[in-house]
């Protein structure tokens, strides 16, 4: 099919290749606005821009002058009005204020933790147990057991993942001038605050 | 007879019409072959697969009327289908074994094709499509597992999406995309998977895979469906446990397909390396063999290399599903010590394997040609192995009414099952239906192919079985092409008895002999379409690759 560029033409491209080359750039430019429309699959549902309050099971407010030392409680974040989505385990978050020894009555943000409850092996929930002794998440599952400072698994299945399997998602928080905790806007990425179900890397 | 059903009434001559109009569609590339006695179904394994398909798709659209892929509810309403709606448990049992035997059958026709050295003909495309549709077709069927979210479901699901995961750089965006986040979002993603996403592509790639020659066998697609049925009256799937995150789950395994991964992911190993890599580097490996395969010949004997890689495969595949599914069952260890496979061990026995399989290859090479050659040194069995059975036309009716009794029978068994609630052994019932009725079709063939063909002239030899394919066609050719089909059919047993138009002898003669391959590829272009079709039906050997 390919003529011979007509003698005398003097570049190296054909008109006709030219042409062509029109052609694919138009097709490409008529495409390109549609690579951006991949943004519809993720579920946009975690993407929160402004801070949200730590809402424990009673519907109040967590505040740092009310919540015990060395306690924990399951928050349902990032909350919605569909009990059924509340319900689902992604959503499910172990609130901790860390014993004493680990610092937990400091008033301050520090004394405080929120990890995914969602267990990095196989996604069962784990929660915190406050007995003397234990003083660690543990998974009721197949036993993985989380430390509640860092959230790293330290025994069972979990801690022989590989990083960033084996350190929970972890929330940032924060306290206002009411002593009322809130939490931060998350960054769902492994080297932020971490992929629920996956993990994060300890920084 | 007093009564015949007469051929031409207004609904023949009007699927006559239909036929003749398909003539302008796509499917006038398509030929059509209802084969005229029993043939290998190891020829059309694909055909099977793709009737599978179609009984999944069937089954699968109804149970959509009453599943709901909502987090809460989805095991909840895959009970109710099981418990409660009338013939749930029939159509969800029957949808699982289907499943099961779908990939199996699939996995089949593959080594068929790979042994049988079919994608060398310019079937690359066949067999790489072919390869994809396998991989989509696991899919299909993970998916379907995971969407009744019981604990397996979770398990399975949990593995998916951390396997994804594990991808590096971009396999957490990968995760959101495609399973969103949660398991809301997985269970209503996985469904649309399995439903629509994987369907289509699945469809949209038979359409290419799909070779002009199609082979469809009432009695063999029968006899299947029969068997899955009759497989889920004495296997029942279970519904599992409903997933619940603050209990642990008992000890499940995967789907037997998937046990194979299983094994290696259980190895504790490198995620992506042991779950991602390796599997993949399979499905590539499978991708490439036909460009890497350059014998000339086709036989499996022929390509020691290709086959020896084929076995190995094959032999690594058999040893980590059985691996995969067991279970050190001492539950004085702990269950990691007991889940856990050494890895070294692991990779050991699989590098092991590769000796012993390419061992096994050439002595099954080297026995196969000796057989061969053995065979050559000895003058012919008559009969050439295949022995035909001849009922009497009297006995055939009689068979026929027999087998028609005991349907109604079975008819009345399987509904009276239904109403005590003895769900499994209606289905039980169901399937020894079908497989009568697998028989009855065969029988019936049988029948007609008598019916056409006239007793043999006594100028055949006088041997007991008039099978000997060479002196019966010598004397054949001294009226070529005026001889009654029925007489070819009685000398030959390559050739089909029922084809109602005579054939021209000399194909007869080349094609009952051993070396068909040959013959059929040149006669292909030459052949009337009639022609081409009797070589579908009749030749197993024939080396187009039919489905």
């Amino acid at each position: 099919m390919a003529q011979p560029s007509p003698p005398g033409s003097g570049g190296n491209v054909s008109r006709r290749d030219f042409l062509k080359l029109l052609a694919a750039a138009g097709t490409v430019m008529t495409f390109a606005p549609f690579v951006d429309w991949g943004k519809f699959l993720p579920n946009p549902s975690g993407l929160l821009r402004e801070r949200q309050k730590v809402e424990l099971p009673d519907g109040s407010q967590a505040s740092v002058k009310t919540f015990p030392v060395n306690h924990s409680e399951a928050v349902i974040y990032p909350k919605t009005n569909d009990p059924v989505l509340n319900k689902e385990s992604f959503k499910v978050w172990q609130f901790i204020r860390l014993p004493v020894e680990l610092g937990g009555d400091k008033n301050d943000v520090s004394s405080f933790r929120m990890y995914s409850q969602v267990c990095l092996h196989l996604w069962c929930l784990w929660k915190y147990w406050p007995q003397e002794g234990r003083k660690r998440g543990e998974c009721p599952c197949h036993g993985s057991m989380y430390d509640p400072l860092t959230g790293e698994a330290f025994a069972g299945p979990a801690s022989l993942q590989a990083p960033p399997s084996n350190v929970l998602p972890r929330l940032d928080l924060e306290i206002d001038s009411q002593g009322n905790i809130w939490v931060k806007p998350p960054n769902w990425s492994v080297n932020g605050n971490g992929i629920v179900g996956f993990g994060r890397f300890l920084t | 007879m007093g009564v015949s059903l007469h051929r031409e009434n207004s609904l023949v001559r009007f699927l006559r019409w239909v036929y003749a109009g398909v003539d302008r569609t796509i499917f006038m590339g398509l030929k059509f072959t209802f084969p005229g006695r029993f043939v290998s179904p190891l020829g059309f394994l694909g055909m099977i697969t793709f009737v599978l398909f179609i009984i999944l798709g069937i089954t699968g659209a109804l149970l959509m009327l009453f599943y709901e892929p909502i987090l809460d509810r989805a095991w909840n309403s895959v009970q109710t289908i099981n418990d409660v709606i009338p013939y749930g448990f029939h159509l969800r049992n029957i949808h699982y074994h289907a499943s099961n035997a779908m990939v199996m059958v699939a996995l089949l026709h593959m080594y068929y094709q790979y042994f049988s050295g079919r994608y060398k003909i310019r079937n690359e495309i066949l067999w790489v499509t072919g390869i994809i549709l396998g991989v989509l077709t696991i899919l299909e069927a993970f998916t379907g597992y995971d969407i009744i979210f019981s604990e397996r479901a979770e398990l399975a699901i949990s593995i998916a999406a951390s396997l994804t995961n594990s991808i590096p750089i971009l396999g957490p965006q990968i995760r959101e995309a495609f399973f969103g986040s949660g398991f809301h979002d997985f269970v209503l993603r996985f469904y649309a998977f399995h439903v629509f996403f994987l369907p289509i592509v699945l469809l949209g790639l038979m359409v290419v895979h799909f070779p002009r020659f199609l082979v469809f066998d009432v009695p063999i697609v029968m006899a299947i469906s029969g068997a899955v049925m009759l497989t889920g009256g004495v296997f029942p799937v279970d519904l599992g446990l409903r997933f619940d995150p603050n209990v642990p789950p008992g000890i499940t395994v995967p789907e037997w397909y998937l046990t194979g991964l299983y094994a290696f992911l259980r190895s504790a190993y490198d995620k992506f390396t042991t779950g991602v890599a390796w599997p993949g580097l399979f499905i590539f490996s499978l991708l490439i063999i036909p460009f890497i395969d350059r014998y000339k010949k086709f036989s499996w004997k022929d390509r020691p290399l290709i086959t020896a890689i084929g076995i190995t495969g094959l032999a690594q595949i058999i040893v980590t599903t059985y691996w995969g599914f067991y279970i050190d069952p001492d539950r004085t260890k702990s269950l990691l010590e007991r889940l856990v496979i050494d890895p070294v061990f692991l990779y050991l026995v699989m590098i092991l394997l590769v000796p012993l399989s390419f061992g096994f290859t050439y002595m099954m090479i080297k026995l196969a040609k000796n057989a061969e050659a053995n065979a050559k040194l000895q003058p012919k069995k008559s009969g050439s192995g295949k022995s035909s059975i001849n009922l009497p036309q009297r006995w055939i009716f009689g068979v026929l009414i027999a087998l028609i009794a005991f349907q109604v029978y079975l008819n009345i068994a399987a509904y009276y099952a239904v109403i005590n609630g003895m769900k499994n052994y209606s289905l039980f019932i169901v399937g020894i239906m079908m497989l009568v009725f697998a028989g009855m079709f065969h029988i019936f063939r049988h029948g007609r192919s008598m019916e056409k063909a006239p007793p043999p002239k006594p100028t055949v030899p006088a041997t007991p079985l008039k099978s000997k394919p060479s002196p019966a066609v010598a004397t054949v050719p001294s009226k070529p092409a005026l001889t009654p089909p029925g007489e070819l059919s009685k000398s030959t047993p390559a050739i089909s008895n029922q084809v109602d138009k005579p054939l021209a002898p000399p194909p007869v003669a080349k094609g009952s002999s051993s070396s068909s391959q040959s013959s059929s590829t040149t006669q292909k272009s030459g052949d009337t379409k009639t022609d081409s079709k009797v070589k579908m039906a009749d030749i197993p050997e024939s080396k187009s690759i039919r489905e």
